[in-house]
């Protein structure tokens, strides 16, 4: 599914990136991305911490299913994509795109008055993995009327 | 170590956006962040809904959900494993949500947007700390749940204006906000002798009139101490009052009322209600449970058996200083049966068609009343002209009228008795009589 273009500049901007995942038994499990290379045709490599979320990571090898919520911290302006994602093997693009994302969003967030010393246990860049997002749907997060209603996609 | 709900309370505060994901009945999840988790107890949670539909329709088909809590003073991340238990969109914690979402919102500048439509009740199964960088994670004393639920008992029992309401506000609040099944509250006699049950809950008979001395047991120490009595294993401690279970002839034989209890607690906790300095009564908590009670049930009690002492010492100064009614007119005849009432003068027992009532002070003041109403024709009454009457004799009077007066009604009400006193405002009462009273006061 091929991504528009704003929305893809609004996902590789510092945004907070939240994952959402589910075992076989459905129950979700929530993570953090630090970082995503978005490209247009639709494909998302979301960066994340293995060492602090690895239930996120052994959900998405168990069964591929993986929702991703990208909230702007200045407004609230948020989209979330749905689809499904592989393991990949973490490389130095990513490795580079997580330490400039952490670097961005905490300056982001201390100018809203949050100090880097609280953000920083949601921004870790241990051990990291990288998940490859096919996405099938993109929804408006925003809050308001359009919350939750579809943007792009779906059957 | 386990964390406890209430150690996660500065996560709840609303400062750090949480975050909840769910599931779909297919396992597609979905993630979105929220504006308010409130803490409700020890198991539970309430996430407000405002917007997130998908959420509430993933969660009909599948109750389980994840929380994402933040602790808002370093950071630190909790993983909250949750089950969705019911929505509510009203009462009391609905609109205590209600109006913290609307201040937060106008600030954002969000307050049309965020309007609260219902919150969700979900019981959390299993908490964990995410890892962190930062190293273990800290526990800051956490405000207590209880401390909450108390400001909520004393909210509204100084609402209150009448000593009855006053004590069922805060023995409802013990049952209904702090688990305490089963207590009691009695007040002191004007003698400073006894005290007496005014208010019982969780018990199989109210117990209301029954006493206990001074000095005797839980109850009794707690007033003649003045100071908190807590018991946590009864097992080896006799039970205060008498041992013997009274039966209903019993209470006709020895003209006792049996206090309330339950015959195999293992923890009580006794509470003076102290107001002006002048001990007004005692609160009392059991538990079945060994170690029921622990420290800061006990403070968290204490402060309510202050509260509800100044608020019976202020109601019952102002019952002292209301005004006279406008004398009523004479009753038509209550169109029932007649009743016998027969009165004891030497101890101003009361027996009504041959049932024990009452005792006492109480006891001689339901007799007034009914001679007054049969000499008179008159049913309704002020405390001031009851406080002056003669014939009812009683120095230190004027400070207990009021609870002497709720006894009776309380107690006429427990044994469902053919006449029955009425509040028609402060300090004025009206008898109640489904048929005339036959009034036998010869027994002296």
């Amino acid at each position: 599914m091929w991504l528009d273009q704003d929305l893809a500049n609004f996902m590789s901007s510092p945004v907070m990136i939240i994952l959402g995942t589910s075992n076989d038994a459905l129950q979700p499990e929530i993570g953090r991305a630090v970082g995503a290379l978005v490209r247009l045709d639709g494909e998302i490599e979301l960066v994340l911490s293995a060492w602090q979320w690895p239930g996120t990571l052994s959900n998405v090898r168990a069964n591929g299913r993986l929702s991703a919520t990208f909230a702007r911290p200045s407004d609230y302006v948020s989209y979330q994509v749905k689809g499904h994602a592989v393991v990949v093997p973490p490389t130095e693009e990513h490795r580079a795109g997580a330490a400039a994302y952490i670097e961005s969003i905490s300056a982001v967030l201390a100018e809203l008055g949050l100090e880097r010393e609280v953000s920083a246990p949601w921004l870790v860049n241990r051990d990291l993995a990288a998940l490859s997002l096919s996405v099938d749907s993109v929804f408006v997060q925003t809050p308001g009327a359009k919350a939750g209603q579809m943007l792009q996609g779906g059957q | 170590m386990t964390i406890r709900l209430r150690d996660l309370a500065p996560c709840f505060e609303g400062v750090i956006p949480s975050i909840i994901a769910t599931a779909a009945s297919d396992g597609t999840p979905n993630i979105s962040y929220l504006s308010h988790v409130q803490l409700v107890d020890d198991e539970h949670v309430a996430v407000s809904n405002q917007f997130f539909s998908k959420t509430a329709a993933n969660m009909r088909a599948n109750p389980t959900a994840a929380l994402l809590v933040v602790d808002a003073r370093n950071g630190e991340q909790y993983s909250l494993d949750v089950r969705f238990q019911r929505s509510v969109e009203s009462g009391e914690l609905f609109q205590e949500m209600a109006v913290q979402l609307r201040a937060a919102s106008a600030q954002i500048g969000m307050a049309d947007v965020m309007r609260l439509r219902g919150i969700d009740i979900y019981r959390v199964e299993a908490i964990r700390h995410v890892p962190s960088p930062i190293g273990k994670a800290v526990f800051l004393p956490a405000a207590s749940p209880q401390l909450s639920a108390a400001a909520e008992i004393v909210r509204r029992l100084s609402e209150e204006t009448e000593i009855g309401a006053i004590i069922d506000a805060m023995l409802d609040g013990l049952r209904d906000r702090l688990g305490l099944a089963n207590s009691m509250a009695l007040l002191m006699d004007p003698t400073g002798e006894r005290l007496f049950t005014i208010g019982s809950r969780g018990y199989e008979h109210t117990g209301i009139g029954s006493e206990i001395a001074v000095g005797i047991g839980v109850i009794g120490t707690a007033a003649a101490e003045r100071r908190p009595i807590r018991v946590s294993d009864m097992s080896r401690v006799r039970r205060f009052g008498s041992a013997i279970r009274t039966s209903a002839t019993e209470e006709h034989r020895t003209r006792t009322i049996q206090l309330p209890g339950m015959p195999d607690a293992m923890s009580q906790i006794a509470l003076p209600m102290v107001a002006h300095g002048v001990l007004r009564g005692v609160l009392f908590a059991e538990s079945a449970k060994r170690l029921a009670f622990s420290r800061e049930d006990q403070a968290v009690l204490a402060i309510m058996a202050a509260q509800a002492a100044g608020a019976i010492a202020l109601s019952e100064s102002e019952a002292v200083e209301s005004v006279a009614a406008p004398a009523s007119p004479p009753d038509s005849s209550p169109a029932g049966r007649p009743f016998r009432v027969v009165h004891h003068a030497y101890d101003d027992s009361v027996f009504i068609e041959n049932e024990y009532l009452i005792k006492g002070v109480a006891g001689r003041l339901l007799i007034h009343l009914l001679r007054r109403y049969l000499q008179e024709g008159r049913t309704e009454f002020t405390n001031r002209e009851i406080r002056l009457a003669d014939e009812l004799r009683l120095p230190d009077y004027k400070d207990n009228l009021e609870t002497r007066l709720l006894l009776l009604r309380r107690r006429l009400e427990d044994k469902g008795a053919p006449v029955q006193l009425v509040r028609v405002g402060r300090g004025r009462i009206r008898l109640a009589l489904a048929g005339s009273p036959l009034l036998n006061d010869e027994h002296r």
